[in-house]
């Protein structure tokens, strides 16, 4: 059977654009957190998010114009060409029908969204310029990896919410071990919005100033943005062209809740883990690090931690969440937390779960890495991810035999 | 590459909610575009035509009851309801012992924009940008259908939301193939959703089509694999996408078509129906242009199913198989044989699918 690796990241996030200035971000456990600026805020009791300051999308895209794209389209266009540059790939040397995009996003392009909306209620229907209804569709996200890497396999955008990445991740490892497909640009994008922003809010689930996920007095998220993309390859393509692997996509895991459209469910997501776990032909105790969904909301990192346990037992690996630095970063989110976990394997390190600060009675068995990074072996990564919709997805990530 | 079987299937459209009705009533078109029917009370925002392709008295409650309905929107409504009755055409029953093997795929443009966009309006228009309501939350994110009918039907395997416009039923195809070969699930539901609303009908009158066609709404989702029935009603032979970057996508259409028809191993004769997802009514049609270069000069009889019930986004192809579907054997059915679909979404995306009768 093909195997499928990593040979490119291209993370375009609030801590850093690009895989040295992210994993250095990671290593620092660094805070992309800050008052949001695209909206204003001043309406909201809660003011931070995780935004991508000064993206400037021209100084990363090479034939995408950017004045034609939305935001989040803008975000995935750049993470794929900082993944194609990383991973030293000469698209003119690769079969470009056998080179596909998958994109996951929770709200797709949301800033065009808002901005069609807001002219509506100023002026109507008819005033709302055509060029915002061209750049609305969700499927565009990926047409952007597309357009700009002049790729003509599959084009698809996943609208999974907030495990979209792990299932792009996750079929582009089937398009891939399945012969379809020499390389994939897999991952996330999503944009920092307002409507988000007082969706959580009145939920209950947004924190006001800092995430702190695991810790005993854990209120909630921050909206994030950014784009994640992982050039995905089969092994065969990678060697052939002498391409650096990161690490080893060794398979993942989905299943849906079938319950409750946003509560977390523990039982399933628990099931989760064990699909994943024999998808990819491992065990519980292989696996050396767990890249937690961990949102920082009660509910969530309690569950979270309880399906852990249930699977692992009582001595489960460590479990951090990146989204204490970069906030909840939607459909991209996954995507993050891959890149986070390739790092891990790759250069022998746990990125913490910055911001805590009280150990919850709860989670007494859980090492969520507090605030430092952690050198470790890092041989084996679990992946989570899970969304409104009950959609959970884990993809694990091995290192490079 | 054994095909699927596509054991039973659903749809709600402007012709009414039997699948036989949608394929009555293009074979009474016979290409000749329906005028619609005036909208009504279903919208209170002014309309760029008074005229539109709804699904009549559609009323959830009356359906399904009060309880879990009351904060669908009318796309998971449609979702929700057309995968009930793909499920019941299919005569597979849900239980215990299948559940976590049945799993769904949609496809969607941007899931309900009315919902999304209303959601965002209320952040401008209440006294504090916060003042929405949490319970309708869910509801602007895409995947809501999706995750509603799950819940409904009890169905815990592989959950998916696809975009792409009239393309995403195609990726759904797609992705469902794909989990059923690779043993994820044993059957998956596959279908396409999109509502009628104000914002809808301007996004299709100021977007790119013009708003040629009417604009229209419907649900269709179809029960792929699964073993109640081996032999099945039809089957899919084999679904391809592409991308044309640079403009080329008519070029990557014919590609794609050539492909779908070496993948299911038939010659261009063999297609005895093109089905395109167009919803233009003059001039140059690149989606035909594109798939009769694939056939090399055979010329299928042609269904454009817009023209019956409007333009559905991201449900027009999968209402378009429905019609070459839905008739009984015994009616003066659409000819029977090999369907070649196909769809050009925004950009460059492309699509197309043979789906034998």
């Amino acid at each position: 059977m093909r195997r499928v690796v990593v040979t490119g990241l291209g993370p375009v996030s609030s801590i850093g654009t690009g895989v040295t200035a992210f994993g250095a971000a990671l290593r620092a456990g660094r805070s992309g957190i800050s008052q949001i600026t695209s909206f204003d805020p001043s309406g909201f009791p809660y003011r931070n998010g995780g935004e991508v300051r000064d993206f400037d999308p021209a100084a990363w895209l090479r034939r995408l114009p950017p004045e034609r794209w939305g935001r989040s389209s803008q975000f995935a266009a750049a993470a794929a060409r900082l993944a194609a540059d990383d991973a030293k790939l000469d698209l003119d040397t690769v079969d470009r029908s056998r080179a596909h995009a998958v994109i996951g996003t929770t709200s797709g392009e949301s800033v065009v969204l808002e901005a069609l909306t807001a002219h509506l209620v100023e002026a109507g229907f008819d005033a709302v310029p055509p060029r915002l209804i061209e750049q609305l569709p969700a499927g565009r996200l990926a047409h952007a990896v597309s357009e700009e890497l002049g790729l003509r396999g599959e084009s698809l955008t996943l609208a999974t919410a907030c495990s979209a990445s792990n299932y792009a991740i996750g079929y582009a490892y089937d398009l891939l071990v399945t012969g379809e497909s020499d390389v994939v640009f897999a991952g996330g994008a999503d944009s920092v919005c307002r409507w988000a922003h007082a969706g959580f809010y009145r939920l209950g689930a947004l924190t006001e100033t800092a995430c702190t996920p695991f810790d005993r007095d854990r209120s909630g998220i921050l909206t994030g943005e950014g784009g994640a993309v992982l050039a995905l390859e089969t092994r065969e393509h990678a060697e052939a062209r002498g391409a650096y692997i990161y690490a080893e996509v060794l398979g993942y895991g989905l299943n849906c809740d079938a319950n409750h459209p946003v509560a977390p469910d523990r039982d399933s997501i628990a099931e989760c883990i064990r699909i994943a776990h024999r998808n990819a032909g491992v065990t519980p105790d292989q696996v050396d690090y767990i890249c937690a969904h961990g949102t920082g909301t009660p509910a969530n990192d309690l569950v979270e931690a309880q399906a852990v346990l249930e699977v692992f037992g009582p001595e489960p690996p460590p479990i951090s969440s990146i989204k204490s630095m970069i906030g909840h970063t939607m459909g991209a989110a996954s995507g993050f937390g891959a890149i986070a976990s390739t790092l891990a394997i790759e250069q022998g390190f746990l990125p913490p779960t910055v911001n805590w600060s009280h150990p919850d009675p709860q989670l007494a068995a859980i090492d969520p890495v507090p605030n430092e990074a952690r050198s470790a072996t890092v041989r084996l990564v679990q992946n989570n991810g899970f969304a409104f919709g009950g959609n959970n997805a884990i993809v694990l990530l091995g290192a490079a035999q | 590459m054994t095909p699927l079987t596509i054991n039973g299937f659903a749809a709600l459209s402007a012709a009414g909610d039997r699948p036989e009705a949608l394929a009555r009533r293009v074979a009474a078109l016979a290409g000749e575009c329906h005028p619609g029917a005036p909208v009504g009370g279903l919208v209170t925002e002014p309309l760029p035509r008074a005229e539109g392709h709804t699904v009549r008295d559609f009323d959830v409650r009356a359906r399904l009851g009060r309880r879990g309905t009351s904060f669908y929107d009318r796309a998971t409504a449609l979702a929700v309801v057309a995968c009930g009755e793909a499920l019941s055409d299919s005569g597979l029953t849900v239980d215990d012992t299948n559940r976590a093997r049945i799993g769904m795929v949609l496809g969607t443009t941007v899931g309900s924009l009315k919902s999304t966009s209303d959601y965002s309006r209320e952040t401008l228009v209440q006294e504090k940008p916060y003042l929405v309501n949490p319970m309708l939350f869910p509801n602007t994110v895409m995947n809501c259908a999706a995750g509603q009918a799950a819940i409904r039907h009890g169905l815990k395997g592989i959950n998916a939301t696809v975009t792409g416009g009239p393309l995403a039923f195609f990726h759904a195809l797609r992705y469902a193939s794909n989990a059923i070969r690779r043993g994820y699930v044993d059957t998956m539901l596959v279908g396409a959703v999109e509502e009628f609303s104000a914002h809808r009908a301007w996004a299709s009158a100021l977007g790119p089509a013009g708003g040629e066609v009417l604009p229209g709404e419907g649900a269709a989702v179809f029960v792929i694999g699964g073993h109640t029935d081996p032999a099945g009603r039809a089957a899919v032979c084999a679904v391809t996408t592409g991308y044309g970057p640079d403009g080329t996508a008519e070029q990557a259409l014919t590609d794609c078509v050539a492909r779908a028809l070496h993948v299911a191993g038939v010659a261009p004769t063999d297609v005895t129906l093109l089905a395109t997802s167009e919803t233009i009514t003059s001039g140059r049609r690149p989606q035909r242009a594109a798939a009769l270069r694939a056939l090399r000069g055979h010329r299928p009889a042609e269904l454009v199913v817009s023209r019956a019930a409007g333009d559905c986004g991201a449900a027009t192809p999968a209402l378009a198989l429905v019609a070459a579907l839905g008739l009984p054997d015994d009616g003066d059915r659409p000819p029977s044989g090999l369907t070649l679909l196909t769809a050009h979404g925004t950009d460059g995306g492309v699509g197309a699918a043979l789906v034998r009768r």
